[in-house]
């Protein structure tokens, strides 16, 4: 006999199966965004999430345990100054507060010289007349037209439902902006670079500012992320009190509006009826009924685990069978330290730089070390960004004065000799070059230290495959209306009742908040609730020049 | 530039403490902000990945709380409340027996009788959960009300149900005379002597024998029966009572450390943020009261200045006691799972019962052989020497029962080994170290080696080869981490009588108001029945939040039935 025989259940928990309008799979970014609309819209909402934490790569954790904590995932927010979710919810400032440091990306060398990309061009330029006064010249005169670009197009399109390229093409012969930006789809990164700048220092500055999330330097028809991410790398925010700050502060809304979270809520898989998505069952096996299923995870997750092959059709299946994901992820070193890093350079403004790069000299040895990393190696000749999180933010330790900080590189999921073995010997590798470029930053110094391979990646965010941030390639056939495919790029899939929202959907991931955003659109007309928010006037510009 | 704000109500803290208090005042139709310092909010109530795929419990692991009326009254369900259901049952892991160093001691009947009949299993009908709530979830009596056996709740349920438990002396024992009373075998009352002291109340303080035991039987007992624990361990628990909060208006703002409490006339009038704090206005405005939910010191030595307090009330403070020790936990990954020794091959058996991904060794004390050996423990802690002097195999700790238990547990996917039971281990606080406060630091490898030694005394596994990883922290360290914690104590000031119920941690805070008016204390530290998680000092505090008119609660709302209204005050119970 138990006492349960004996006086029964102490309290009530959460029912074994409940009813809901919408059921959103995965607490990250984009879940959180698009619960936090449909829940304030009055719909009945549940956000599902595995982790016993929401967020996903909005995280900030004490990895370095005890004491230290660090943002695992994001931390440079490069949208924050078009995501519509922060004005619609009036987060910025109540809830939170962004750091926006003017040197932005430092790049020191070998023999001590620096270069500096910040947020005011003047700065930049000056920095790169180091190097070369006609390439300062350029930089400006390139960035005049890039911003444009980013602005009056990428940036407001980011939350407009994607068109084909050849609607694309066609818009964007409208303009002068337009007709720039369709010159440089035509180019790979590399050609822009090049055609752009001529000293190499300069160009593998640029090279690894435009393709250092994925892009691969010699591939056409991406072009228009050089000026995307190169502007917008010059505008990365911290989020002070820690990238998941963003993360509670739109759960809170969700809460606010009458939605439910639950954590530790593995979703096994999607319930199917008649050919529609009605519902989710839990791992722990609660079942939550539901009009609309929304997913934020990758296609294969999505398609083949939970709704399951017998459901699609041939043609379909195909389709999510094709998918691809990156060519290479990251490998991480985080360090809790006494002493912030400080570079040996030329410039003091360097040691304020938000995001550092070092053991890159030349366009050559970036093009090779990203050859190395695509082939499932990483040699002598790797380099990397590093952040001192605790300049921007004193939260992240529990203990007065110690320092946090990590360095991040280019790595393949599949490394030759495994990476059991492997991440040692890295971490190893990475502080000796560290220590070259910054003295400081020796074992004696170093009070914690704690990696992340790819394959940790993929581990804490099962849905990250192969170590993925962004769940799939950033490649022409998988962008725009193609992503995830031609079927779902408007977050409707073939599927009735299933949508999905995730990085793997138009326009990607990074923390755009578009697909989001998106999502919640499209649920939103699709059940004819009312929407309660507007576009901005970025996108209202957008639309009328260009969809019109 | 950020603005003052102003709110009913501050709360200073948000941990499971602050954020309940939150709840139940927001639900009381209050504006209520809590300020928290660190990234993210929880205090002790924490889960931690420190590497992908392993979820470790630095502090609350357990379920205590579940005769509280809490979950009814704040409706935890409807914000997601889940257990996880372990899947043995009580008599299960009670009948498996008491680990010594002569092997594996069985319970006798007169053991398991006695345990029963003082948690109040064998009245007609049961009443456990009065009995429960009476002791932890009722607050202490006015100052005005001599404290006698006709009104101390606890006796009262006895008398009740299960009068001849009732002694002229029960309310003076320590609970090692409780249990010599009731129970029979040694290593079962050392058992729960230990299991108390890590709980809070020691076996051998006297006049807390009841609480004390009860501290232990909060794990089993409620808990139909069974060491479950909630779904996402007890930080999943604190999920739904912040949503709570957050669903009826409460604002929390994390990275917002509390530089001052602002005292205007011996009244206080709202906080003021640290420079560095994240937002939310420098200065913080009360309506109606300021909440301290961390711990005395912060509240009385750091964010009020001296000039608004007396010395007397000063150097009170400053003596209330931390000297049972703090609790040093150990987590290890091991590549083969820890598991009792040849010598305690009933533990290991009982273990198979156990469902999901690592069949670990859990659940023990060992060595549980005598209460001269617990003594000789006691005394150790108390020589105030940062490691142990006592040999390894003296020493004694307590693997907890098992966290992991369910299959479907979808954090614990670590791609290769196992991950241990919590070990625990009482050791000094830091301030109390003759070497200094940062020695127990400094000598963290040897005191992880020592006790490791201690560990392998009954377990196999824990040589050098078989772990991968062991997370540990000291005292100071805990400090670090949450400030509440202070000297790393998990149930904060000495539960002995001195500091417990209408004395805790001082006759002048026991009914959680303190000499500045509109300032309350909410803290395990500083308010009965002290630790835990047990929505217990927040429910017992808005027993005087309704005598002070602050806080008016609807129809959901009901006191303790052993309340004493204060005189002169609005009394709790609804008209």
């Amino acid at each position: 006999m138990t006492t349960d025989d004996i006086f029964g259940h102490m309290f009530q928990e959460f029912p074994e199966n409940s009813e809901w309008d919408v059921v959103i799979i995965g607490a990250g970014p984009n879940g959180l965004m698009a619960a936090a609309y449909l829940a304030k819209a009055g719909l009945k909402v549940a956000l599902v999430e595995r982790r016993y934490e929401i967020g996903g790569g909005l995280a900030t954790e004490e990895i370095l345990y005890p004491c230290y904590s660090s943002n695992p995932h994001v931390i440079y927010h490069m949208m924050v100054d078009y995501m519509p979710v922060i004005k619609d919810f009036n987060l910025d400032g109540p809830s939170l507060l962004w750091i926006k440091p003017n040197a932005q990306t430092a790049m020191v060398f070998e023999d001590g010289k620096s270069l500096l990309l910040t947020q005011m061009i003047e700065d930049t330029k000056d920095s790169i007349s180091k190097f070369s006064f006609k390439d300062a010249v350029n930089f400006g005169k390139v960035m005049r037209s890039w911003r444009r670009i980013v602005d009056e197009i990428v940036a407001p399109a980011t939350y407009v439902p994607t068109m084909t390229p050849i609607e694309m093409s066609m818009a964007l012969q409208k303009t002068k902006v337009g007709q720039e930006m369709l010159e440089l789809i035509e180019q790979s990164p590399l050609d822009i670079i090049n055609n752009t700048f001529e000293n190499d220092r300069v160009r593998a500055l640029m090279l690894y500012a435009s393709c250092m999330w994925g892009l691969d330097p010699r591939e056409t028809g991406i072009g228009f992320f050089v000026p995307l991410l190169l502007d917008r790398g010059m505008n990365k925010c911290y989020c002070y009190g820690g990238s998941h700050k963003f993360a509670s502060a739109m759960g809170r809304e969700i809460i606010k509006a009458g939605g439910l979270i639950l954590e530790h809520a593995e979703v096994s898989k999607i319930i199917m009826q008649n050919r529609r998505a009605v519902g989710v069952e839990l791992a722990e096996g609660r079942t939550l009924r539901s009009k609309v299923v929304m997913s934020t995870l990758d296609p294969h997750t999505t398609f083949l685990d939970l709704v399951g092959a017998q459901h699609m059709d041939k043609d379909f299946k195909a389709l999510i069978d094709g998918w691809k994901y990156d060519k290479w992820s990251f490998y991480t070193l985080h360090v809790a330290s006494e002493e912030p890093p400080r570079y040996k350079c030329d410039d003091p403004w360097i040691n304020d730089a938000f995001m550092t790069i070092f053991g890159i000299e030349s366009t050559e040895q970036l093009l090779a070390h990203w050859d190395n990393v695509v082939a499932g190696k990483i040699g002598a000749n790797f380099g990397g960004h590093a952040t001192c999180e605790t300049l921007h933010d004193p939260h992240l330790s529990d203990k007065p004065s110690k320092h946090i900080s990590f360095f991040q590189m280019h790595a393949p999921y599949e490394i030759q000799g495994g990476w059991e073995k492997k991440a040692k010997e890295m971490e190893e590798a990475v502080l000796a070059k560290w220590q070259k470029a910054a003295p400081n930053m020796k074992r004696e110094n170093i009070i914690m230290t704690v990696h992340e391979t790819p394959v940790d990646i993929e581990t804490r965010f099962p849905n990250m495959r192969r170590g993925g941030i962004k769940h799939g390639d950033y490649k022409p056939i998988q962008l725009g209306s193609f992503r995830p495919n031609q079927e779902c790029s408007s977050t409707k899939t073939p599927i009735e009742g299933l949508y999905v929202c995730g990085a793997s959907t138009y326009p990607g991931g990074l923390v755009l908040g578009g697909p989001g955003y998106l999502g919640a659109n499209k649920v939103a007309e699709d059940l004819g609730v009312k929407k309660w928010w507007k576009t901005t006037p970025e996108m209202d510009r957008y639309i009328k020049t260009y969809l019109t | 530039m950020s603005r003052d704000e102003r709110y009913d109500v501050v709360i200073i803290g948000g941990g499971p403490n602050g954020m309940t208090t939150a709840a139940y005042l927001s639900k009381c139709g209050l504006s209520v902000c809590v300020l928290e310092e660190r990234v993210e909010c929880g205090g002790a109530c924490e889960t931690v990945e420190p590497i992908p795929g392993v979820r470790i419990y630095p502090h609350a692991m357990l379920m205590y709380a579940s005769p509280a009326p809490g979950f009814e009254q704040l409706e935890l369900h409807k914000y997601g409340f889940r257990m996880v259901w372990n899947p043995e049952d009580m008599m299960r892991s009670l009948t498996a027996g008491n680990t010594t160093t002569q092997g594996v001691t069985r319970i006798t009947e007169k053991d398991a009788m006695g345990f029963a009949k003082l948690g109040g299993l064998l009245g007609q009908p049961p009443f456990t959960r009065e009995l429960m709530r009476a002791t932890f979830w009722c607050p202490p009596h006015p100052p005005e009300v001599e404290v006698t056996d006709e009104n101390t709740p606890y006796m009262q349920v006895y008398k009740k149900y299960q009068p001849d438990v009732c002694t002229p002396e029960l309310r003076d024992w320590t609970m090692f005379e409780l249990m010599d009373e009731f129970c029979e075998s040694e290593p079962f009352k050392v058992t729960m002597a230990f299991a108390a002291w890590a709980s809070g109340a020691a076996g051998h303080w006297e006049g807390v024998a009841i609480p004390a035991l009860l501290s232990v039987q909060l794990l089993i007992l409620p808990n139909t029966g069974k060491l479950s624990i909630p779904r996402g361990g007890l930080h999943g628990y604190f999920h739904a009572i912040h949503r709570c909060a957050v669903a009826h208006g409460a604002v929390v703002r994390t990275a917002c450390p509390v530089e001052e409490i602002i005292v205007q006339d011996g009244r206080a009038m709202g906080v003021r943020l640290r420079e560095t704090a994240a937002i939310g206005g420098r200065k913080i405005w009360a309506n109606k009261a300021v909440i301290a939910a961390v711990d005395y010191k912060q509240t009385f030595l750091k964010m009020i200045g001296r000039e608004h307090l007396d010395p007397s009330f000063i150097q009170k403070v400053k003596d209330i006691s931390l000297k049972n020790g703090t609790l040093y936990v150990s987590t290890y990954h091991t590549r083969k799972p820890i598991q009792w020794n040849k010598k305690f091959k009933a533990m290991q058996e009982s273990e198979t019962g156990v469902a999901g991904p690592a069949k670990v060794a859990s659940g023990g004390v060992y060595p549980s052989d005598s209460r001269e050996l617990y003594y000789e423990n006691v005394a150790d802690c108390d020589a105030r020497k940062s490691l142990p002097t006592l040999p390894p195999e003296k020493l004694m700790w307590f693997l907890t029962p098992s966290q992991a238990f369910n299959p479907t547990d979808c954090q614990g996917r670590y791609r290769e080994g196992y991950i241990s039971a919590a070990f625990e281990v009482n050791v000094p606080v830091p301030e109390y170290q003759i070497e200094g406060i940062d020695a127990q630091d400094k000598e963290k490898a040897k005191l992880d080696a020592y006790m490791r030694k201690a560990f392998s005394q009954a377990l196999d596994g824990l040589e050098d080869e078989n772990i991968i990883h062991l997370w540990s922290a000291t005292g100071r360290e805990v400090e670090f981490r949450n400030t509440g914690l202070i000297g790393g104590t998990w149930c904060g000031s000495r539960h002995c009588r001195d500091q417990s119920w209408t004395r805790r941690p001082m006759p002048e805070l026991a009914r959680y108001r303190t000499p500045i008016e509109g300032l309350y204390t909410c803290h395990q530290t500083t308010g009965h029945p002290g630790g835990l998680c047990l929505m217990a000092i927040p429910y017992n505090l808005m027993h005087i939040l309704i005598e002070d008119s602050i806080a008016e609660p609807g129809k959901w709302w009901y006191p303790s039935p052993y309340y004493i209204p204060q005189k002169e005050k609005v009394s709790a119970i609804p008209r």
